[in-house]
């Protein structure tokens, strides 16, 4: 569908620090993500990926250094360059996919019969379309649910996508068949998507680089390239050497971190 | 749905804080003589010594305390028997949840005429009222307990060849203990009120009949005595469950 | 209808008791459950249950409206506004420990013998808990649904109005229903103690006169206009909240 479409923009992460009283949780995190790019950020437990993620957002304030989306500068949440994905879905349980989908074009006015038409949009974009509008969050799988998610994150058209372990409180089966409805949508419309991810598998098998952090306080450890080919949900990529080779290096730099 | 709203009161720094400045208030509006519905905070305190002195207080708050403890206590054994079958039995449950909802949201007050009916105008009816007011709420409180029971727990023990009893006393009644000991401390709350509603009901016993006559006598210091002791003694009626439940919940 | 067998079963059972009750000579106050029924149905046709209703529920009405009207924002607004609800609760705490009946004869002292009495006594047994529900919904709102809405560029007023008010209504519903319970309660104390009005005025009235029968079916009909303006409110809370699982 012909669409005006946001043009991906990338991310620059200069000497950001972050702390949280005397905890060092962040420091001097210097990362590029190029426009259009993949990249997962993972690491034990405790080394600061989802403060990162909320430091992009603008939900966290940084200590040092700054965060430029674009050419602005990240100084609160609520930008317009990029909207999250959580992992408990955070969806307003007395609204309807539908509304729910809506929820970020409502906050910013957009009129009901253009914003109803954009959340369908999106809706259909990931897979919900027809009947499940009308449904209320209780009556969906978690599978569902987060794909209403991926739709409201989708629906005000953002340049930027932040993902926090998405996909981590969904059963596996359901995960895969996300993950590849996930790259088949980036495909059609590049955008710029940092995910933050406990899953080595998945880490490879979505990303074009995944940046590996340390445990508290969290440096950028290591930055894995993933030049495996493209489209990956069309091929058994997972089935390839290549692939198993990526996921034992990248399980052998985290061993060694323990 | 009863538990929300009924929550233990928070009392900490800003506890004391908030009292405090409550009492300094009152003893200004007092001091200023607004209404004479509003003594000062000392006027009311003098009369409360001159009450406890005279022997008054002691009197009343005996016979409150006694029907207090019979009512509640009788409420205790039988709420926890009747939540515990209730919880365990879906026959049981099935009926009488319909009497105990009814009862949990009913104005009970309107049963206490029923209750001089069947007592006679008497401390027994202080004490039926108390149970009344007690008792549906630590069935309704035992019985979630109940029901709220880990499947997974029971199964186990059942895979071990425990027995009803041992189920009983190995797996529901500990793990259904926090919310009995909830329902207990709520109904202990509910059982002064009960207290205090049967005794002006009846006019004859008790702190509530002090209320009576003290409204009617327009001694007003004492009235408010009156009230803050009815006060006190909910407060001790509950932390002293609370203490309990301290006592015997401590893997919470 | 296993259950429909067992809840008939139970109401039947409850029937027997009670005419065993009135049988007993321990007890000869009890009317029989047939008497009671004839004297309700003479009560009606006479107007005199329905005259002291309307009284009664004019009481309740203010005190209850005036407690969800002031209740609500009250706990709204302590839900809010933290340093303030924390002081606050203080004093709604010790108000809902205290036995409320207790402040009955302070009230009467104050405002004498009327239907705005009982609607003050309506008012303070009832306000408390629908202000300390509404200030539990508001501090109850799920912090991921806050921040998700600071993602999309919530203003304060979108984040209340959006995100805490919804999230806060079921408990706001549930005060009101238990505050109703409450108003019940606190009105028919009220009338018992005051007697010159409604449907308190009537069991006392009743029972001065040794008509057993009429105190029984004015209390019966009391619990059953509870019972009913209780279901009122339920339903209304189950449309309100159909989004529930």
């Amino acid at each position: 569908m012909a669409r005006l479409m946001a043009a991906p923009v990338g991310i620059a992460m200069q000497a950001v620090s972050k702390n949280f009283g005397a905890v060092q949780a962040l420091v001097g995190i210097d990362i590029e993500v190029k426009a259009g790019e993949f990249l997962s950020l993972i690491g034990p437990s405790g080394c600061g990926k989802t403060t990162l993620l909320k430091c992009i957002a603008g939900l966290l304030p940084v200590d040092a250094g700054r965060i430029v989306i674009g050419s602005r500068s990240v100084s609160g949440p609520g930008g317009r360059e990029a909207s999250l994905v959580f992992q408990d879905f955070a969806l307003l349980p007395w609204a309807t996919a539908r509304e729910n989908a809506e929820f970020g074009l409502r906050l910013r006015g957009v009129p009901a019969a253009e914003r109803a038409e954009a959340a369908r949009r999106a809706l259909a974009k990931v897979g919900l379309a027809g009947s499940f509008e009308q449904a209320y969050p209780a009556q969906l799988s978690g599978g569902m649910q987060q794909r209403v998610g991926l739709a409201r994150a989708l629906a005000v058209n953002p340049q930027v996508l932040l993902m926090d372990e998405p996909f981590a409180s969904i059963d596996e089966q359901t995960r895969r068949i996300l993950q590849d409805d996930l790259l088949r949508m980036w495909s059609e419309e590049r955008k710029t998507v940092v995910l933050v991810t406990h899953s080595m598998e998945e880490a490879i098998y979505l990303s074009d680089r995944v940046v590996v952090l340390s445990p508290r306080p969290g440096k950028v450890h290591r930055v894995l390239d993933v030049p495996l080919p493209r489209p990956r949900e069309a091929r058994d990529v997972r089935a390839s050497g290549e692939f198993a080779r990526l996921v034992d290096e990248l399980w052998q730099i985290l061993k060694r971190m323990q | 749905m009863i538990a929300a709203g009924m929550q233990e009161p928070a009392f900490g720094r800003s506890g004391f804080l908030a009292i405090a400045v409550l009492l300094v208030v009152w003893e200004i509006l007092g001091r200023l003589q607004l209404s004479i519905f509003v003594p000062a905070a000392t006027t009311v305190a003098e009369a409360w010594w001159r009450l406890a002195a005279a022997g008054t207080l002691t009197s009343a708050g005996a016979s409150s305390l006694v029907s207090l403890a019979k009512g509640f206590a009788l409420a205790a054994v039988l709420g926890i028997a009747l939540g515990l079958a209730m919880g365990r039995f879906r026959t049981v449950r099935y009926l009488l949840d319909g009497w105990i909802n009814a009862f949990m949201s009913a104005p009970l007050s309107a049963l206490v005429p029923v209750l001089i009916a069947l007592f006679g105008i008497r401390d027994t009816v202080v004490a039926a009222t108390v149970f009344l007011f007690s008792l549906f709420v630590i069935i309704v409180n035992t019985m979630t307990g109940v029901r709220g029971t880990e499947r997974s727990l029971v199964d186990m023990a059942r895979s071990f060849g425990a027995s009803e009893a041992a189920l009983f006393a190995r797996i529901y009644l500990p793990s259904a203990l926090p919310a009995v000991m909830l329902g207990l401390r709520l109904g202990a709350v509910q059982a002064v009120k009960g207290m205090v509603v049967g005794e002006m009901l009846i006019s004859l016993v008790g702190m509530g009949e002090r209320l009576i006559y003290y409204g009617n006598t327009f001694l007003i210091p004492e009235l408010y005595a009156v009230i803050v002791s009815v006060l006190l003694v909910a407060i001790v009626a509950s932390t002293l469950v609370q203490m309990c439940e301290r006592a015997l919940v401590r893997w919470k | 209808m296993k259950i429909l067998a067992l809840r008939g079963t139970s109401l039947v059972a409850f029937l027997a008791l009670w005419q065993w009750a009135a049988w007993v000579p321990v007890s000869f106050n009890f009317p029989t459950p047939w008497a009671t029924l004839l004297a309700l149905v003479e009560l009606l046709r006479s107007g005199a249950l329905l005259a002291a209703t309307a009284t009664s529920l004019q009481s309740l009405a203010l005190g209850f409206v005036a407690a969800v009207v002031i209740g609500v924002p009250l706990g709204l607004v302590m839900g809010v506004a933290r340093g303030f609800g924390r002081v606050a609760r203080v004093y709604i705490d010790l108000l809902i420990a205290l036995p409320t009946a207790a402040l009955i004869p302070l009230v009467i002292l104050s405002f004498g013998i009327s239907i705005a009495s009982s609607a003050v006594i309506v008012f303070v047994f009832s306000a408390p808990f629908i202000t300390m529900n509404a200030y539990g919904g508001v501090r109850d709102t799920r912090p991921r649904l806050v921040e998700m809405a600071r993602t999309f560029g919530a203003s304060w007023l979108q984040l209340f109005g959006r995100v805490v008010l919804p999230s806060a209504l079921p408990m706001i519903l549930a005060g009101m229903r238990l505050g109703l319970s409450r108003a019940f309660l606190g009105l028919i104390v009220a009338e018992l103690l005051l007697s010159p009005f409604g449907l308190g005025k009537l069991i006392m009235t009743s029972r001065s006169m040794f008509e057993h029968d009429k105190m029984f079916a004015t209390v019966v009909w009391t619990l059953i206009l509870s019972g009913a303006a209780l279901a009122v409110l339920a339903r209304v809370e189950g449309r309100m909240l159909r989004w529930r699982a």
